[in-house]
């Protein structure tokens, strides 16, 4: 049954738009849905690997501004006379660099963080985003700083044969989003459910085991950094060219809890994890607008996030499969609970 | 060369402050493994009880001071009965995301409850400064690092010199251990909590009056601390009052002589070569306390 | 819709529906405002002056017969935020004309959407050039671009004998925009411009700006923030024993806060304001300046907040007038109608002139500028 599941949740989600016409709502949409991407990226991280990165805005925001700056073009003097001009180009391949760039971020960060475990690389993470905000703050002549890089163009898809579509509508947005984040989930599951796959649970498990039998730790979570930072880079990309404005607030700490709320609350470790957050604090903003302030939803958020953790520390996902896998038991009668385990261990 | 030695008064006073930040969130993490994301908060905390003090309560500037740092001391002790007893022996990873999710609840009850406009705490002393050789002080920030400096001492003093200051040493070492030789490890890590609770208040409620006082003041203050800690090594005191003044020389020379944008900088990119480095901190002794 | 009817279901439980207003038919106006963040003093004293107008015009029968909504909103003092904001004014509250964004940054940041949705907006605080020269026809602006400022500060450097300045600036539009333009002005005049010096929005801690400032031989401080920054700089600066003429611009200070909050460390600065509440008598329009006073002490607001509030007052006042003479609620009608209001505000006369690139002009009115000091506590216009 829950195979059925993400196909069915899919089809709901693409036939939203006929039925939902308001501007704000779809906005809404388009902007949790942009964050559940990075959701899922971060699962990657810390759902399969265990690592606890608090610094993942850092990729987003490095995507956002890689594509921005692609497609608006910049003119940048280095060191003495040398100067880097570049023309403006295509959005789409502003989307290409953006997922290039981040990945190569997430390599390099991976590459020197992973020397450290726990706390430290906790601290680490949140460094490396702070640098990456003060940057954007203060190289001017590139990123405009506070002054915010403006007028971003919309995002282009060329189809062979077609032609060229600039998505202007929300609704065109709504499912480059979709698409997207469809991309992102099947790439992440391809990922989770190979050797590599493997690999990285054992560390999760026990890193002293998964090495003794022939894991190379530090590999594996640079390649796990390097495909959660590229992810995280094409939802900053899609952000920053629906948006059309991005400033180095884009690298705030917030931005980070909003993602991994949504995936401690779905579900760490589990593929559908963070579609159930990112649906849930996606769209929660705008349920609870007309009720209370943005700092009263602030707390409410941070009440959840601790409730989650005390009564279900594994997150929603879990339960709904455990559900799931309860019927199917009631079902058989009494024949499943042999088939359990085994299912656990396919899984 | 005045002006170097006016960079490095502004330093020592900034440093003060740091170190109490940071010897408050070191201690936490030394003794119970708790990484503390309400210690921004915490500090906010500080300075909107001094401010609470001095106006709503009429309170006199140098008794809203040790009133602020006992209120941390109080908030400190609730946050650890209800959110971090229950949850020992649970892995650092959810006791960081509860503590997360706490200090959001901290900050935004901040600026629910006061709002976003930032308020100044009413400062005793007069705004003609100390002059020296070119270089001028504030009395203000000098009473800051003064009363840093007996703050610091008096960490110093509780924890080499006192029975309980003995008794976390000791779980610090071995919780278990410490456990059976009949220390209540369960008040243990509530007074430790606490009393790192207070240390930010107190770096808080020091430093409002030298600044404004608004909800977000903690964010960049947990980041520096972070940044101290990681620089002295995690646990150690000693390291987090050196790594506290290093921090604010490198501040404030990076912003003198190389660019006031990067001021906030410098930090982090000690944080990132200390640990490219030498990963455990520049004076790690992940054995004892102190 | 499902939240409206959720909302209105809520409203229902709540206790809320007591007055009959929900069914009555407003005219909704936006206001887009820092409300928290380094901005939130002067935002929320734009919000309040703008709330006395809506309530003035309300009583005395609305606009079209109809009663003015002011629809406020947060933009947190961030530019993707105010651009973020102004999409939901616009799509959500269907707000056919707003008012904001204070900063320049926000209100630059507002800008590419009020030409997506064709909304027009009345800027009251910013001060950037670029936002009349870039072209954008829903733009009308009553603050003084820094140019205009600089235009009308030139005739008092000679007479304050000033030879060299440095600049100490906030690090975004409205900052570099002033030091730019303020630059420009002053080596015109064979003035010397020495360092400019610049500090991010949120920084606390300037110390390490002024000892650089203090060694130099510049004799006056050109300063640009907001009035928080403000205080702590004077505080800073007294701290840091730099003993040199200030001036600070953008109009944005809030002298009487200044005196409260930084004490003798204001002794003796120089501000540029556009409004002057100390003596009414001396305003274009004395009474509608008694009244605008008497309201906000009535409030219960600070007098401190009446030199940004005045903006907000001034606006709505302004945006009305456009509604009235547009006869229609229409976005497009009200643009048009923009170019014929005139009124007197309480800094001048408000009427639009062109700016900007033929075809797609924006609006620009030109408000009075006076330079003030601070001198033992006590407010007064400088004379020279």
């Amino acid at each position: 049954m829950t195979r059925y599941l993400p196909p069915v949740v899919l089809v709901v989600l693409a036939l939203l738009p006929l039925g939902l016409k308001d501007p704000y709502l779809l906005n809404a949409l388009i902007t949790g849905g942009i964050f559940t991407i990075g959701a899922i990226s971060l699962n990657l991280l810390l759902g399969y690997t265990g690592q606890l990165s608090l610094g993942h805005i850092a990729f987003f925001g490095i995507g956002a501004y890689a594509s921005a700056l692609t497609a608006l073009g910049f003119d940048v003097g280095l060191f003495g006379d040398v100067r880097v001009i570049h023309e403006g180009w295509h959005p789409f391949i502003g989307f290409l660099v953006a997922i290039v760039v981040s990945g190569f971020f997430g390599y390099v960060v991976g590459r020197l963080s992973f020397r450290v475990r726990g706390a430290y690389f906790v601290i680490v993470t949140i460094c490396f985003a702070e640098v990456v905000r003060l940057v954007a703050l203060n190289w001017i002549e590139l990123t405009q700083g506070p002054l915010a890089l403006t007028s971003i163009p919309q995002m282009k898809l060329g189809f062979p044969g077609l032609g060229e579509l600039t998505l202007r509508t929300k609704v065109q947005n709504y499912y480059l989003m979709l698409g997207v984040a469809t991309l992102a989930y099947l790439v992440v599951a391809r990922l989770v459910h190979s050797r590599f796959g493997r690999a990285m649970r054992g560390l999760k498990e026990n890193e002293q085991l998964a090495m003794s039998v022939g894991v190379n730790a530090t590999k594996t979570l640079t390649v796990a950094a390097t495909f959660s930072a590229a992810i995280a880079g094409a939802a900053g990309s899609l952000y920053a060219h629906y948006f059309r404005i991005i400033d180095p607030d884009v690298f705030l700490f917030a931005y980070t809890v909003t993602m991994v709320i949504m995936v401690v609350s779905g579900g760490k470790g589990a593929l559908a994890g963070p579609v159930i957050g990112g649906l849930i604090f996606g769209t929660l903003p705008v349920a609870l607008r007309p009720y209370m302030a943005p700092e009263a939803q602030w707390i409410v958020y941070g009440a959840v996030l601790i409730l989650i953790l005390f009564l279900m520390p594994r997150g929603i996902a879990p339960y709904v499969d455990d559900w799931f896998a309860a019927r199917r038991a009631r079902r058989a009668h009494g024949a499943a609970p042999a088939a359990k385990p085994q299912l656990e261990g396919q899984r | 060369m005045d002006q170097f030695l006016q960079h490095l008064v502004n330093a020592m006073v900034l440093g003060g402050a740091y170190a109490l930040l940071g010897i408050g969130l070191t201690l936490i993490f030394g003794i119970m493994n708790v990484v503390n994301f309400t210690h921004g908060a915490l500090y906010t905390f500080g300075a909107y009880a001094m401010y609470l003090a001095s106006t709503a309560l009429g309170m006199n500037f140098f008794l809203a001071l040790p009133f602020a740092i006992v209120a941390g001391l109080a908030l400190g002790a609730l946050l650890e009965l209800t959110l971090l007893r229950p949850l020992r022996g649970a892995d650092i990873d959810t006791t960081m995301l509860v503590m997360i999710g706490a200090g959001i609840i901290l900050q935004s009850g901040t600026l629910w409850i006061f709002g976003g406009v930032a308020k100044a705490i009413p400062s005793p002393f007069p705004d003609a400064p100390l002059q020296f050789a070119g270089v001028s002080i504030s009395w203000l920030r000098l009473f800051v690092l003064l009363a840093a400096a007996a703050l610091i001492a008096l960490a110093y003093a509780m924890i080499n010199g006192t029975r309980l200051g003995r008794a976390m040493r000791a779980t610090f070492q071995d919780a278990d251990t410490a456990a059976l030789m009949g220390v209540n490890v369960r008040l243990i890590y509530t007074a430790t909590f606490a009393l790192g609770s207070s240390f930010a208040a107190a770096a808080g409620a020091l430093l409002g009056p030298v600044y404004v006082v608004f909800p977000q003041m903690g964010d960049l203050a947990a980041v520096k601390a972070f940044a101290i800690v990681i620089l002295g090594g995690l646990g150690s005191i000693a390291g987090a009052t050196i790594g506290g003044f290093v921090l604010a020389l490198a501040e404030e020379f990076g912003a003198g002589y190389v660019s006031s944008g990067y001021r906030d900088a410098m930090g982090f990119l000690i944080i990132i070569a200390v640990l490219l480095m030498k990963p455990t901190g520049l004076f790690a002794r992940a054995e004892r306390v102190g | 819709m499902p939240t409206h009817r959720i909302a209105s279901i809520a409203a229902l439980a709540l206790g809320l529906m007591a007055a009959p207003a929900v069914a009555e038919e407003t005219v909704k106006i936006g206001v887009n405002q820092p409300l928290t963040g380094p901005f939130a003093a002067s935002g929320a004293y734009v919000v309040n002056g703008a709330k006395i107008a809506a309530d003035e015009i309300n009583a005395k029968g609305g606009v079209l017969g109809k009663k003015i909504q002011l629809v406020i909103e947060d933009n947190k003092s961030n530019p993707t935020e105010a651009a973020a904001v102004a999409e939901k004014l616009i799509t959500s509250d269907k707000t056919p004309v707003m008012m904001g964004a204070w900063g320049s940054s926000l209100t630059l940041a507002v800008m590419p959407k009020l030409e997506e949705y064709e909304i027009p907006m009345l800027v009251e605080t910013s001060s950037s050039g670029k936002i009349t020269t870039s072209g954008n026809p829903f733009v009308f602006r009553i603050s003084p671009p820094s140019a205009l400022e600089a235009e009308m500060f030139a005739p008092m450097v000679e007479k304050l004998g000033i030879k060299k300045v440095d600049f100490l600036v906030i690090n975004n539009d409205w900052g570099r925009g002033a030091a730019a333009d303020f630059g420009k002005m002053l080596k015109g005049k064979g003035v010397e411009v020495g360092l400019t010096e610049t500090m991010d929005a949120a920084a606390q801690d300037m110390s390490a700006q002024l000892a650089k400032i203090k060694g130099t031989d510049a004799d006056t401080i050109m300063i640009t923030a907001a009035v928080d920054q403000l205080t702590l700089l004077f505080k800073q600066m007294a701290a840091t024993g730099v003993k040199k003429r200030v001036v600070t611009t953008g109009g944005s200070q809030n002298p009487d806060q200044i005196v409260a909050q930084a004490g003798s460390a204001a002794e003796k600065t120089m501000h540029l304001t556009t409004f002057l509440p100390w003596s009414p008598d001396k305003t274009p329009d004395p009474k509608a300046t008694e009244y605008f006073l008497a309201e906000w002490k009535k409030r219960g607001y600070p007098f401190a907040g009446t030199t940004e509030s005045f903006r907000g007052y001034d606006g709505v006042r302004t945006i009305a007038a456009a509604i009235e003479k547009a006869g229609s609620v229409e976005p497009k009608a009200i643009q048009k109608a923009f170019w014929d209001v005139e009124l007197t505000g309480l800094n001048g006369p408000i009427k639009f002139v062109k700016s900007g690139p033929e075809g797609k002009e924006s609006g620009q009115s030109k408000p009075g500028v006076y330079l003030i000091e601070i001198s033992d506590g006590q407010i007064a216009e400088v004379k020279l």
